[in-house]
């Protein structure tokens, strides 16, 4: 177990609707997976590298995120040193900008920063799905004495829409060149993509804060590219980065990828368990009528009809003679005789009436608002 | 803040013998209970819907797994910063000390304990019994009835009052009579083996029984009958839900089946009296594309490809391709491999069936068994064998 460093997570960087399943929630906060919300990787990942101080900035609309969070008991984060940080993001209402690690968020909370002794900042966002244990980076990065190490993966796309950032490395890992590349172009060779999680000397961000923090909204990651030559800057590699969520497309194929036995032992089956809120749910109830196959179904649901290729998450019902194929059916819904779904997304508390049917397609899922009854 | 109104003794040092293989390792509290639960969650979780926030545990038989299932009792919203839970194993004193002799002899030893929280009331649980109950309103009743030791009841079928604790009250709720399993019960009202008694009463009693020789330093054996002989004012407080000894394998299989109905108190998430449990944290369940699943309870962490009927899967179980599970019951992280077929039959805890494997089959059993096949934990079951039903109900040899 590591103590020589702290996390800080972004749960503010990019705003995107989502068709309203991000109106009026971060994605961070994002249910995924059937029991988790999307910030519980970033969090997971460095809780279970041993890290127990761990700062959350904080989108405008972030409610929905501390219900989730409390005091950080179900990550071990409620310390009587350290723990959880709320750390109030400068951001608020500027929808529109995106930054992934803002200086001007960090500043804000600069006694965070100032006051803790560790060594070394892990920083992440909170809306990408991973499981990574930082131990072996933070081992190469002391070795290396780097100042700086960003986590990489070795592919031909990472998948992101907007734009990706490559990493052009020596035989030492060391970063020789920070690219980047409109989104999605899909790449000829296996190139390295920056995951947008990196260490940092906590030295070295503090003094990076106080010279840049006056030049209005900077990019940590563009003043690490600026200075590429005059820090030492190395790539450490990680194979579990399922992907990051941008869109109603994204998200539906990543939770998609779940049903996928390798995805999972990768992200949720490992020695490294994904930690959630816990609800204290009864086990799932399957009737007589119940169908159900290939598919990841949550704690407290009642399952009467046919499931196929979905995620179910907890407390759902679904009544007889309903189908529900490629969905994702959020917490609470309701699914009544008869319903059917087709790659669907139920955000949480939906009703859907006897005999109703939802259809969208892959490339375009049906999204049906929180509370709609239909 | 140290003195609370009522402070609960949790009885859970019991051996549980009669529950075989499942208590080979552990105490029978810490036995797993419909899926996700063990069995002690429904007392504690009571405890904190009753607002009762002091809990002392008194443990005795095998108590690592139980105490390390219980941590600071942080799971049952238990860990208050004036109360909380105490794990309360046997100690040695200047003069004495011993292992707990007997239910009363175990809160007897620990009357210092008590004394320390200074309570009007203590609250008697058992840690083998599944209900969902509010101790306040118990509690309530006794105040109000001015009584000193308040017995919780509930009717039984008359056919099985001679196994229980049988009372006989008068129009006013006090008990007149208790026979411990009365040959000819006289009335269908049985103790739960839930007790809550005025503290200097309890003390009391439980200093006189001390001296008994006699005695077996036991609630319903010696305690009860012998306050009720002196006159003490004991009332019967009725308790209308469910609620079940699980003290034997066919108890505990019934008890656990019965949760597989629509309506039964498990079967319901009630936001405002949560059942708690200190569960793994594990992903939601798999169901594969082979999969075929009817009438069941499945927890978390589950990954099944074969059929699963009338049977309950406990978190992280295993079940492959082709095998058929029926009437059974699967305990935390047992693996069942290809091809095998489990029936009438409870798994232990890290038990694993090879592929192939035949658990419950037909055979001969005393016909005062059910034929119900208990594999202990962390049992392997190598590929091919065929476990007769009934042959080895509560052992089966290492093979």
């Amino acid at each position: 177990m590591l103590s020589n460093a702290i996390g800080i997570i972004f749960a503010n960087s990019g705003y995107y609707n989502l068709q309203g399943l991000a109106k009026d929630r971060p994605i961070a906060a994002l249910p995924f997976g059937g029991r988790y919300r999307i910030l519980d990787f970033a969090l997971s990942s460095m809780v279970n590298s041993g890290l127990r101080t761990i700062g959350l900035v904080t989108p405008h609309h972030y409610r929905s995120l501390l219900d989730h969070l409390g005091a950080g008991k179900d990550w071990y984060l409620d310390r009587k040193a350290g723990g959880l940080f709320i750390l109030p993001g400068v951001m608020h209402s500027l929808a529109g900008t995106n930054h992934t690690f803002c200086i001007k968020d960090m500043h804000h909370n600069l006694e965070y920063l100032q006051k803790d002794f560790a060594e070394n900042v892990i920083i992440a966002r909170g809306d990408q799905i991973f499981n990574i244990n930082f131990e072996d980076a933070l081992e190469v990065h002391n070795e290396k004495q780097a100042d700086v190490t960003l986590i990489y993966k070795a592919c031909d796309n990472l998948g992101d829409p907007i734009h990706e950032t490559i990493l052009d490395m020596d035989e030492d890992q060391k970063v020789s060149k920070i690219r980047y590349q409109k989104a999605p172009e899909r790449a000829e060779h296996v190139q390295s993509y920056f995951t947008n999680i990196l260490i940092i000397r906590r030295k070295l961000l503090l003094n990076i804060i106080e010279k840049y923090s006056s030049n209005g909204c900077m990019d940590l990651i563009d003043i690490l590219t600026i200075n590429l030559e005059v820090l030492k800057i190395y790539g450490s590699p990680t194979d579990s980065l399922i992907g990051s969520v941008r869109t109603v497309k994204d998200y539906f194929h990543r939770s998609m990828d779940l049903l996928d036995l390798e995805v999972r032992e990768k992200l949720l089956l490992g020695e490294d368990r994904i930690h959630t809120k816990i609800v204290d749910n009864p086990p799932t109830r399957y009737t007589s009528q119940a169908k159900v196959s290939n598919s990841l179904i949550a704690s407290g649901c009642t399952i009467s009809g046919e499931v196929l290729n979905s995620i179910i998450f907890r407390g759902v019902i679904v009544e007889p003679g309903c189908r529900i194929i490629n969905s994702i059916i959020m917490p609470k819904c309701h699914i009544y005789k008869n319903a059917q779904t087709e790659y669907t997304i139920l955000d949480k508390f939906v009703k859907v009436n006897t005999g109703n049917v939802l259809k969208g397609s892959s490339n375009h899922p049906l999204v049906v608002f929180k509370g709609t009854v239909i | 803040m140290r003195k609370q109104e009522c402070v609960a003794m949790l009885l859970a040092g019991g051996q549980g013998s009669r529950l075989g293989g499942l208590t080979r390792k552990r105490a029978k509290p810490a036995v797993s209970f419909c899926g996700k639960y063990r069995i002690i969650d429904f007392s504690l979780s009571n405890c904190t819907n009753s607002n009762i926030n002091t809990v002392g545990i008194l443990i005795q038989y095998k108590p690592f797994l139980l105490n390390s299932y219980i941590g600071l009792g942080s799971a049952w919203n238990l860990d208050n910063p004036s109360a909380g839970v105490h794990i309360l194993p046997p100690f040695l004193g200047d003069a004495e000390g011993s292992w707990y002799n007997g239910t009363a002899n175990a809160v007897y030893q620990n009357y210092e304990f008590i004394d320390f929280y200074d309570p009007e009331y203590v609250i008697i649980l058992s840690g083998d019994h599944v209900y969902k109950m509010d101790y306040s309103l118990m509690l309530k009743f006794h105040k109000k009835k001015n009584s000193e030791i308040t017995l919780a009841t509930i009717e039984v079928p008359r056919e099985e009052a001679s196994r229980f604790g049988i009372l006989t009250v008068d129009g006013d709720e006090r008990i007149t009579k208790f026979t411990e399993k009365p040959a000819e019960p006289d009335s269908n009202l049985a103790s739960m083996g839930v007790y809550i008694f005025n503290w200097s009463i309890l003390k009391q009693a439980l200093i006189a029984d001390k001296g008994e020789h006699l005695s077996q330093n036991d609630f319903g054996k010696n305690i009860i009958p012998q306050q009720l002989k002196q006159g003490k004012r004991v009332y019967a407080y009725k308790f209308n839900g469910y609620w079940r000894d699980v003290g034997t394998i066919e108890s505990y299989y019934h008890a656990n089946m019965e949760s597989l109905s629509a309506g039964h108190f498990l079967s319901i998430f009630d936001p405002k009296f949560r059942i708690f449990s200190n569960e793994d944290i594990l992903p939601p369940h798999f169901v594969g594309a082979s999969a075929k699943i009817e009438n069941s309870l499945i927890c978390n962490g589950c990954t099944v490809h074969g059929k699963v009927s009338n049977s309950i899967l406990a978190p992280g179980v295993y079940v492959g391709e082709g095998v058929e599970i029926s009437d059974s019951i699967l305990l935390p992280y047992v693996k069942v491999h290809d091809g095998s077929v489990i029936l009438n039959a409870i798994v232990g805890e890290n038990a694993e069936i090879m592929s192939h494997c035949i658990v419950g089959a037909e055979g001969k059993f005393a016909p005062d068994q059910e034929g119900i096949t208990v594999i202990e934990d962390n049992h392997l079951i190598s590929a091919g064998s065929v476990i007769e039903a009934g042959t080895n109900v509560y052992k089966i040899q290492a093979i």
